[in-house]
Parts: structure tokens; C-alpha cells; sequence
């Protein structure tokens, strides 16, 4: 890690699933000399890529979880994190796209700019992340690179332009034209590894040119240099070329495009050469911290290695010698033996080991400085923690972590896989802080929650592939709330004295909704009407009934409890009177101060071609959604609405097939909103069944 | 009672114009002035009156996201409602809610025949039909006279009031009624029904009611404040 800075690059490689991205991951690791052997992806070899750690991944072919990894290319640090090319991981996408600075968009040749290129596309637009294009798979049936990159304009909105051409298409795929030196260039040997550049074949001549043409064209709009060299028809160098389109490209108003094949290894060593010319540098980035201590307002980042340590944890991964924390410094340097303060929980972290990741295999570091991403051993801590120097108090993340919305039971099929799901929900719920679990008192069945139905199969998912657990999920079940809308006095005495020690107890006072918490208690009594020892019995009375509301049986929120008077008897009141008095007085007001019932309300965002707005909005509207807007981008539209979670179970599966896949959409918790009164019915209806039936 | 209160406040009734105006289906408003000087906020307090009497509004900008929009409102919204955001305001705020639609548009993909058929999938759809349209952000620097006219016509058939934001600049010598006569052509003057200048004053905004015909009445002008952009109650001239 002696490199400069400005020689780093942290990227992802974001695409279709289909489009080859593990491939040229593992790819960029041979050439790197990372790893020494070549595998495919599905694994006929029965080993699988080297970047996909996770069995699922290894079995389906797909990327689920970030994976970082660290090579060299002439002199850059590359590191490449493993983006997810699925919107429905959220935190995983997040957590990545924040920790990448640039990105690789591969595109397959054939098939071209599909529905997911789209969505990954418009992550990289709502990060603001600056990207290059590789198109691959130039060697298979039908490829047409230059077809790609007109969809690339069209239907991403990118302003694409080739930097390179292919030598023959198809079968025939022998190499690349690059049009900045105008040389031919071919790759040789058994894994494409030697590289020998001719001049351009006469054929290609005149293509060549008016190629690099459209390209000086696209560039110059970056440099005023380079414009006054097109204008006075000098010649242009190429370190003059280059230039302009990083800096088109780091602005995200220019999207340079390579070519060739992967599987192939052809052109392979030219998106690295591609990586470290056009894409950002740590420091051509941005960013920012969140001041803790000033209502989390945001901090700009120095980026600089004698400033205060921020750095972010991504990522955690169990490994054989313990939990392996992701880490991206983004100020200072951390360093093995020293403290650090994780600004969650205010705790101090010793740094035992540190090392830079390849995937499964890891090479032993003293320090991480700013802008590198590297990882840590033996730091109890959950993802998206911030450790910082101490008295240095900012956070790369809100600490404000939403309450779950939705949630379902989990039963292990045998004792195994009871154990392993134990393991495994430990896990998730450290690597995901949305995601909880607990044991319900009353079923004793283990529930897992989280923000949205998505969110929760996926981890069911894991739980089936990762750690081998056979299970059985229940429904998924709104978490619903009841709270009271009008003021209520209560007066309740709590006699028994039959047989025994007598029991007695009087609380009066009265409830009232309240908007800003969920549960305030006031003890206004005065002389003594009741003991001082049992005003804390009191509330814990009342408070016993908030998890469980007298009427659909929900917990209830935004209550205030207020007791103003009250008796007590010498030999016969006790705590557990005075609790059974608060219980009784709790019930006896709640159905008076007509409860109503609450349900989660989300934020929904589609980002949908513009042909299918109108379905979309009728389909959001069948579901109970207040649309708010729509937001024309060109041949996208954005449409925001209100819905209520209950309805958007399955709405993925939905979208994807009234969109022909082309849609998609974020969900996030809103608020929390009364529900209709026809909507109403019908939960009590519900819940009357499953009580019926036990 | 909060509602009956608010709508007591509505600009268009303080500035005199009567439900001929204000009500009658094809007919176009504008809110004039420099950039900045508050024609967003104005025209957001003329579209929360509409949402206090029933009224369906239809938001469109073409500058900013829906966010913002939104933000506007709410902001509006709870100015005109202090000093306390009571449970009863934010039950109130939440209900006009259900009669809004924002659309917005980036500067180059906006054109009016696009707006008719996003509204027309609207209201085929059942989806939302809009009595009240607020175009805020449209260039009055580009020939759209033919454009207006279809969208008057359009307006009329479908039943609704348009209010646009009109931004005058410091090199247009002509007073805002010529200027905004002018986006009609040569031959339309008539186009617009109702004009409203708003002229940055000392520590105030003026808001004017300008006579499109040779109109003798006396119409009262207001005041905004710069702090909030609420109308200032006790600054009737």
C-alpha cells in the first residue's frame, strides 16, 4: 500500500445478471495475478468464481452480498467491491455504492441494455457514482457493440461513446481497435495474457477513423484545450484525449466505452487500463459524515491521512478465525494496536489484525490509510458502524434506525437446523441493524422482522443456502398499533378478599392521545392517596397492558396516562394490588377513549419507462396508494406514493409483469396512518378466523 | 371550523376577483414578477385555497422535484395555520393531501401536448381529474402563443382554471400585462382572465392586481411577507 492516492481506485462492477460481471471479476483477478487459475462461474470445476463466497451466489450465478476485493494494475490499487445486481437488497446496495467511488457497467452484446442494466443504472445515478462501459461477450452470436451503445443513449440516458472498436465480431472476435493510440491491439496466448499491438488493419481504417472523430467530438465538450486543438486541427495527443474524457467522466457527463469478451479474455487488460485512466481517484470524491453532536448535520470529509480517522464498516463476514469486518477508511489511518471509539456505542476498539482481502484468501497489514477498504479481525461491531478517533464524533451513517414494519415466524424443521438458524439470525441481525429477531412470549415461536417482504425472504433464503437450515415461514403479518383519540377519565378500585391476604387498590386519573411518544406516564396525586412505594406499580400496570391492546389484541402507542387520586388500605394494598388496580382502570377507560388501529404506511418510489406510468399509478391506486407525484426524466418516470405496507405484499412480482420487468421500485417506512374503516372490518374479520382456529 | 377559517383567507377573494373569474372553466391566471420575488409561494397559497373549498389541484413544475414541491406546501400550509400545528391541522393537511397530484417536468422534456395526455391518462384512468392546474416554471421567453391557445380550449372542454407563474426580467421594458398578453399572440390578448403582479417593496412584497381591460374599479392590493410569503392580514391598501 505504498501507492499515491490518486493510483487508487475503490469500484464496482455493476450489471444484468447475466451479463458476465463474476467472469471479468475473476477475470481482473488472474491478470492481477490474484489468483492463478481460471473458473467459471456456474463451477463445472466445482469451485466457482472466486468472488462469489457465498454459496447461494456460487450455485444461482448471481452476487448477492458485497464482497470486497484488493489487486494491483501498473502501479493502481484496485479495489473491486461486488455490487448486488438486485434492488430488492437495499442495505447491501447502499452500504456498496457507498463505498465505491467509480463503476464498471457490463453489458452483454447480445442482449444489451435489459431490464436490471436499467436498474443498476439508476442506482449509480442516484449515488452520483461516475461509471465506464464494458461491453462483453463480442464473441457471441448476434453481438453488435455499437447497437448497445445507441441503447446505452437511448434508454440509460448515458452520453456513451466508444473508445474502442472490435477486430471482428462473433466467432471472429480477434481484438480491439483502441482509438486513442489508433493502434490495433490482440491477445495472445492460451488466457489472452500476452499482448501484442499492430497497426490497424486496412479494412478498419476509415471506421477507426470516423470513430475517433465522434469521440474527439464527445470529449472536447470537456476541455477547452482540446477544443482549441479540434478548432486549430493540431495534432491531439493522447495524454490530451485522456484527459478530457476523465474529466467527462468524473463529472458523469461522458460514459467511455470499452469492448470484448470475458470468457474469451479478450480486451480484459484494457478495462483495467480503463479503470485507473477514467475512473475516480478517492480524492475526486466527496464525502461526507454526519456531525453527531450538531443534530446529525452534515461534514465534508478531508480525506486526508493526518486528519482524525473516519472510517465505515461495510460488510462482516464469518471466517475461520472470527468475524472479518469490512472496513473503508475515508480520513486518517487505522492502525493495527490502536483504539478507536465506535461511534454507535461509544465504545473503544483495540485493532488486533488487519488485512487486505482477495476474496477467500487475505494478506496481513499494518494500517489502512484514507481511501483504501480493507479488513479487520476481532472487532465486535455490526455493519455501517463508523469508527472514529476519539473525541472525533461523526457518523458515515444516520443513527436513526427505523423500528420494522412487517414480520413472520421461522420454526426449524430439526434440532441441526435449529442451532444453525440461531447462528444465522445472530449474524444477520449484527450485519443488518433494520433486521431483528426475538422469541414471541406467547407462542414461543421465533420471529424475525424487518422492513418489507423482500427484505425478509431474502434472509430466509440465506438462512436455507448459507447455513443449511430447513425451515418453515410463517405469513407475514403487519406490525399494526392501536392508540385511543379522545381524553378518558378512569376510577378503578381492585378489591379482593376472599380467603388469604386481601388485595386493595384504587387509581383514578385519565388517558389522552398523545403525538410524540409512545407512552408518557404523570403522577399528579397528591396527599398521599396513594403511597409513594406504589405510584411505580402503577405504571408498570399500565404499562403491562401496552403490548397487547384490550381490543385487536396489537400493541398501544401514543397513550398518556395521568393518575390524579386514589386509596389505599394498610394491611391489604400491595405492589401487585396497585398493578391489578392500573390493569383494571386500563381496560375500564380504553374502549370508552375509542381506540383506533394504525397501520405502517411506506414511501414508494417506482421508477418505471414512461409507457407504463398509467398502469403503474392504476395499480398503486387499487392498493390503498396516495400518489403524490410524478416525476418526468426523459423516457423515465418517477412516481411517488403513500401506501399502506398490507398491500404491497407481492407488488414486485406485479410490477415486474405489468413492466415487462422494466420497472422498479424502493420502499421505505413512511409513517404510521389510521386504517379505513372498510379496511378495519376486515383485519377483525381475519383475526377473529385465526383465533377461531387456534 | 379550522377549514372555514383558512378559506376566509384565500388571496383571489382579498384581491376582489369574483367567482366569474376564478371559477370559470378555461380560464387563465397568471402570477407575475422577477425571479425570487415569490411566485411559487403565491401561486401554492392560491392552490391550498382551492384544496380547502374541495377542489382538486394539479401541481406541474418544471423546475423543481416533487420533493420540494411537496416541501412548499407543507410549508405553506402550516404557516397559514400558526401558531400551533395541533393534531386538527395535521388531520386537515393530511385530507388535502387526497386532492393534489405534483407533476413534474425537466425544462427540455416538457411540452404542452405531453401535459394534455398525461392528464387525459389521469382522469381515463380514474386516477385524478384536476379542477385547478398550476403550471409554475413555464419559459415565457419562447414562442408558445398557438400552444396556450389549444391548452385554453383544452382547459374549457375538461373543465378546469390554469394558473401559471410568469417571470418577467429586468431588460423587458413592457408593463407585466403586455408581456403576458403577448405569450397569446398577436391575436389572443384575451387569453389570460386574471393577472396578479407581485413588486418587492422596502421590507415587502406587493401583490397587485393588474386591470387587463379598461377597468375603472379600485382593486385592493396586499402585502406578502418576504419571511413567511403569507399574506400579511392587516396590510390590505
Amino acid at each position: 500500500m505504498e501507492t499515491s492516492i490518486q493510483k487508487v481506485r475503490n469500484i464496482g462492477i455493476s450489471a444484468h445478471i447475466d451479463s458476465g460481471k463474476t467472469t471479468l471479476t475473476e477475470r481482473f483477478l488472474y491478470f492481477t495475478k490474484k489468483i492463478h487459475r481460471i473458473h467459471e462461474v456456474k463451477g463445472k470445476d466445482g469451485v466457482g468464481a472466486t468472488m462469489d463466497s457465498m454459496e447461494l451466489e456460487k450455485e444461482r450465478g448471481i452476487t448477492i452480498a458485497s464482497a470486497a476485493t484488493y489487486c494491483q494494475w501498473k502501479n493502481y490499487e484496485i479495489n473491486i467491491i461486488d455490487t448486488p445486481g438486485h434492488v430488492d437488497f437495499t442495505i447491501e446496495v447502499e452500504r456498496a455504492l457507498r463505498v465505491l467511488d467509480g463503476a464498471i457497467l457490463v453489458l452483454c452484446s447480445v442482449g444489451g441494455v435489459q431490464s436490471q442494466s436499467i436498474t443498476v443504472d439508476q442506482q449509480m445515478k442516484r449515488y452520483n457514482v461516475p461509471c465506464i462501459a464494458f461491453i462483453n461477450k463480442c464473441d457471441r452470436n448476434g453481438a453488435n457493440p455499437f447497437r448497445v451503445i445507441e441503447q446505452l443513449k437511448e434508454k440509460l440516458n448515458h452520453n456513451a461513446v466508444a473508445i474502442q472498436i472490435p477486430i471482428g465480431l462473433e466467432a471472429d472476435l480477434e481484438g480491439v481497435i483502441d482509438l486513442i493510440s489508433m493502434k490495433a491491439v490482440y491477445f495472445d496466448g492460451a488466457f489472452g495474457e500476452t499482448i501484442r499491438i499492430e497497426d490497424i488493419p486496412d479494412a478498419l481504417i476509415d471506421t477507426a477513423k470516423s470513430k475517433r472523430e465522434e469521440l474527439v467530438d464527445a470529449a472536447s465538450v470537456f476541455s477547452d484545450e482540446l477544443t482549441d486543438a479540434v478548432l486549430e486541427e493540431s495534432e491531439i495527443s493522447e495524454k490530451l484525449l485522456v484527459s478530457a474524457i476523465r474529466q467527462g467522466t468524473l463529472q458523469r457527463g461522458l460514459t467511455p466505452v470499452v469492448m470484448g469478451s470475458a470468457y474469451k479474455n479478450k480486451g480484459i487488460q484494457l478495462v483495467l487500463d480503463a479503470a485507473n485512466l477514467y475512473l475516480p481517484s478517492p480524492l475526486d470524491v466527496k464525502n461526507e459524515a454526519l456531525d453527531i453532536d450538531k443534530n446529525e448535520e452534515p461534514v465534508t470529509l478531508t480525506g486526508n491521512k493526518n486528519d482524525p480517522l473516519v472510517a465505515l464498516t461495510f460488510k462482516l463476514e464469518d471466517g475461520q478465525f472470527g468475524q472479518l469486518t469490512y472496513i473503508r477508511v475515508y480520513q486518517g489511518v487505522i492502525q493495527k494496536g490502536e483504539s478507536y471509539v465506535n461511534v454507535r456505542t461509544g465504545k473503544k476498539v483495540k485493532i488486533g489484525r488487519i488485512v487486505l482481502m482477495h476474496a477467500d484468501q487475505m494478506e496481513d497489514v499494518d494500517k489502512i490509510e484514507a481511501g483504501y477498504i480493507g479488513a479487520l479481525f476481532g472487532v465486535d461491531c455490526v455493519s455501517g458502524d463508523t469508527f472514529t478517533s476519539p473525541d472525533f464524533k461523526v457518523s458515515m451513517t444516520s443513527m436513526f434506525v427505523p423500528e420494522p414494519v412487517i414480520s413472520l415466524a421461522v420454526k426449524a424443521k430439526d434440532i441441526k437446523s435449529e442451532s444453525n438458524m440461531a447462528k444465522a439470525l445472530n449474524r444477520f441481525s449484527k450485519e443488518d441493524p433494520t433486521f431483528r429477531t426475538f422469541v414471541s412470549k406467547e407462542t414461543n415461536e421465533t420471529i424475525i422482522s424487518g422492513m418489507g417482504e423482500l427484505h425478509l425472504e431474502v434472509y430466509i433464503e440465506r438462512m436455507r443456502r448459507e447455513y443449511k437450515v430447513e425451515l418453515i415461514a410463517g405469513e407475514p403479518s403487519v406490525a399494526y398499533r392501536e392508540t385511543i383519540t379522545q381524553s378518558t377519565p378512569f376510577n378503578y378500585i381492585h378489591k379482593k378478599q376472599t380467603g388469604g391476604s386481601g388485595q386493595y387498590g384504587r387509581v383514578a386519573g385519565f388517558m389522552e392521545p398523545i403525538d410524540e411518544d409512545d407512552f408518557i406516564f404523570e403522577n399528579k396525586v397528591t396527599g398521599g392517596s396513594i403511597p409513594t412505594q406504589f405510584i411505580s406499580a402503577c405504571e408498570k400496570g399500565f404499562l403491562s397492558c401496552l403490548d397487547k391492546g384490550p381490543w385487536m389484541k396489537y400493541p398501544v402507542t401514543g397513550i398518556k396516562i395521568v393518575i390524579n387520586d386514589g386509596a389505599s388500605h394498610s394491611v391489604d394494598s400491595s405492589e401487585m394490588a396497585f398493578q391489578a388496580a392500573a390493569r383494571g382502570a386500563f381496560q375500564q377507560a380504553y374502549f370508552k377513549a375509542q381506540p383506533v388501529l394504525h397501520e405502517p404506511v411506506m414511501k414508494v418510489v417506482i421508477e418505471t419507462p414512461d409507457e407504463f406510468q398509467g398502469n403503474v399509478m392504476g395499480s398503486l391506486n387499487q392498493r390503498r396508494g396516495m400518489i403524490i407525484g410524478s416525476q418526468d426524466e426523459g423516457n423515465m418516470t418517477s412516481i411517488e406514493a403513500q401506501v399502506p405496507l398490507a398491500e404491497m405484499f407481492g407488488y414486485s412480482t406485479v410490477l415486474r409483469s405489468m413492466t415487462q420487468g422494466k420497472a422498479q421500485f424502493t420502499m421505505e417506512f413512511s409513517t404510521y396512518k389510521q386504517v379505513p374503516k372498510s379496511v378495519l372490518e376486515e383485519i377483525e374479520k381475519k383475526n377473529d378466523k385465526k383465533t377461531k382456529t387456534g | 371550523m379550522l377549514k372555514n377559517q383558512l378559506i376566509l383567507k384565500d388571496p383571489l377573494n382579498s384581491l376582489g376577483f369574483g367567482t366569474e373569474e376564478t371559477e370559470k372553466a378555461g380560464n387563465f391566471g397568471a402570477v407575475a414578477s422577477r425571479a425570487g420575488v415569490g411566485k411559487t409561494a403565491f401561486l401554492v397559497q392560491i392552490a391550498i385555497s382551492s384544496l380547502l373549498k374541495n377542489k382538486n389541484v394539479l401541481h406541474i413544475s418544471i423546475k423543481d422535484p416533487v420533493e420540494k414541491v411537496n416541501l412548499w406546501y407543507k410549508e405553506m400550509f402550516f404557516n397559514l395555520t400558526q401558531p400551533s400545528r395541533t393534531k386538527q391541522d395535521k388531520e386537515l393537511w393530511e385530507s388535502l393531501l387526497t386532492r393534489r397530484f405534483i407533476m413534474t417536468f425537466e425544462t427540455e422534456n416538457f411540452d404542452l401536448s405531453k401535459l394534455t395526455s398525461r392528464i387525459d391518462g389521469l382522469k381515463t384512468q380514474n386516477i385524478f381529474s384536476p379542477q385547478l392546474i398550476i403550471i409554475d416554471g413555464l419559459s415565457s421567453e419562447e414562442p408558445i402563443a398557438s400552444d396556450l391557445i389549444r391548452l385554453k380550449e383544452y382547459a374549457t372542454r375538461n373543465n378546469f382554471i390554469i394558473w401559471f407563474s410568469v417571470r418577467t426580467h429586468r431588460h423587458q421594458t413592457a408593463d407585466p400585462v403586455t408581456i403576458i398578453q403577448q405569450l397569446g399572440g398577436n391575436d389572443n390578448s384575451d387569453l389570460f382572465n386574471m393577472v396578479i403582479q407581485l413588486l418587492p417593496e422596502k421590507e415587502m412584497i406587493q401583490v397587485k392586481r393588474l386591470s387587463l381591460i379598461q377597468d375603472t374599479a379600485n382593486h385592493p392590493s396586499l402585502l406578502l411577507d418576504p419571511s413567511t410569503m403569507m399574506l400579511k392580514e392587516d396590510a390590505v391598501n
